[in-house]
């Protein structure tokens, strides 16, 4: 599961002023079929349903994200648009993106396992095509979750 | 952000009927395509497929056989200096001149620009650590590479047109590249056309694809919405005949005997979703690559 270490990196300011994300908290896969607009916003949105990412807590700016990632800053600016559309986050006087007021703890785990359901839809899908004991896979499953609490 | 342009509506590049021919053998078969202001936009083809010829052929650098090419609403064959000014281009092939250093080099071109960066060319060549003072010659395959991207980029085009640019690169170099040239969008809202072979660099910074096939642009459209559009399906031929009419896909592949096609809806909403009979997944640029430009 690779996103366990997308949601890590925060970097905490003194004092009052925001926690402001650091951009390595986000990170691109070219090659998906997945637009990387997507990518970015289902990242912001389990950080948020997990509590890494909490009310006040400011996304970094499009420009620097952009630079961080090397990808197209209309490709950040779309993703910020949807989180704001999805009310998950707003928008701060002077253009910092904050996260929205409402995310104050993380989520019950019911609507975190929903948010983790396509990925593992997709991964069942080719345990059939590749015609794998279901068993066997879940065995897989938890190797590779231990491996990275392990870490 | 400081842009001074003005964005009036009208394509920065235009290309009508045209049409290019080596001998018996068409390149460019009858090529329309226009790129609007401030577009970033990544023209795929296959090795052949004519990239070099269309890129060529744009920037006036080549005749054609039929047909018009308008840049800045001017013909690309009798464009005056202020016009030329306003294109930087970073060929496949370094044309650099060999004997000079990269620091006479850049002096001479310069001379030619009413407008040069000179603290863009010094950040530059010091972050990419391109010797000033050594004859060009010496200079490894990269830095010469990176050199006709500096050379590109100093007069601050307002049209950047990059054939293969990264070939010599390695992925640090190319992810250098990448954020220089996405601080050239954000500042100058520059239009890019950009040929390459990697698609990841083409997915970061490309808004829009364009695919080069039998001598004419088979797609342009926004890669976001082709990725979002496009599905691949599979399953017995009269199954996915009848998915595909039901819901009105168009076919990106033709299907062969049984193997799986490529389609995408048309209009806007979801794609559907798989069946008992037909499989649906989802396709990536290379898939659409393989598809488009075959």
């Amino acid at each position: 599961m690779r996103w366990v270490s997308w949601c890590i990196t925060v970097v905490i300011h003194k004092d009052r002023s925001p926690r402001v994300t650091d951009s390595s908290l986000f990170s691109v896969v070219a090659g998906s079929a997945e637009p990387i607009y997507r990518q970015l916003v289902a990242q912001v949105r389990r950080c948020v349903a997990g509590g890494q990412l909490k009310a006040g807590d400011e996304l970094p700016s499009v420009r620097d994200l952009a630079q961080s990632l090397a990808v197209n800053p209309m490709t950040v600016s779309k993703a910020y648009g949807l989180l704001e559309a999805e009310g998950l986050v707003t928008r701060r006087r002077g253009l910092a993106m904050v996260i929205a007021e409402q995310h104050r703890r993380a989520q019950p785990a019911a609507d975190r396992i929903d948010l983790l359901r396509p990925t593992l839809e997709r991964a069942a899908q080719e345990v059939r095509q590749l015609q794998l004991p279901a068993a066997q896979a879940l065995i897989l499953f938890k190797t590779i979750l231990n491996e990275q609490e392990g870490d | 952000m400081s842009s001074t342009r003005i964005d009036t509506g009208t394509p920065c590049v235009s290309l009508q009927g045209l049409r290019v021919a080596f001998g018996r053998q068409t390149v460019l078969d009858g090529l329309d395509w226009a790129l609007p202001v401030g577009q970033v936009v990544g023209l795929l083809g296959r090795n052949g497929a004519g990239k070099t010829t269309l890129i060529e052929t744009l920037l006036g650098l080549r005749d054609a056989d039929a047909g018009r090419v308008v840049l800045f609403g001017q013909s690309a064959l009798a464009l005056d200096d202020d016009a030329r000014a306003r294109i930087g281009y970073v060929p496949q092939r370094s044309d650099l001149f060999e004997w000079m250093t990269a620091d006479q080099l850049l002096a001479y071109f310069r001379s030619f620009y009413p407008r040069w960066n000179t603290a863009k060319v010094d950040g530059l060549l010091s972050r990419w650590d391109i010797a000033r003072d050594k004859p060009i010659a010496k200079l490894s395959g990269g830095q010469q590479q990176r050199l006709s991207i500096i050379r590109a980029l100093a007069h601050e085009p307002e049209l950047l047109v990059l054939d293969e640019p990264v070939s010599s690169l390695d992925p640090a170099g190319r992810r250098d590249f990448l954020r220089e040239l996405v601080d050239q969008v954000v500042d100058l809202r520059t239009t890019v056309v950009f040929s390459t072979h990697i698609l990841s660099d083409l997915e970061r910074v490309a808004l829009d694809v364009a695919f080069l096939s039998g001598g004419n642009i088979a797609l342009h459209a926004t890669l976001d919405d082709l990725l979002e559009s496009s599905v691949r399906l599979a399953g017995a031929p009269a199954d996915v005949q009848g998915f595909v009419s039901e819901h009105q896909l168009d076919a990106i592949t033709r299907q062969g005997a049984a193997g799986p096609i490529i389609v995408r809806r048309r209009g806007a909403g979801g794609v559907p979703a798989t069946t008992p009979a037909v499989t649906v997944e989802p396709v990536t640029l290379e898939d659409l690559f393989m598809a488009l430009t075959e």
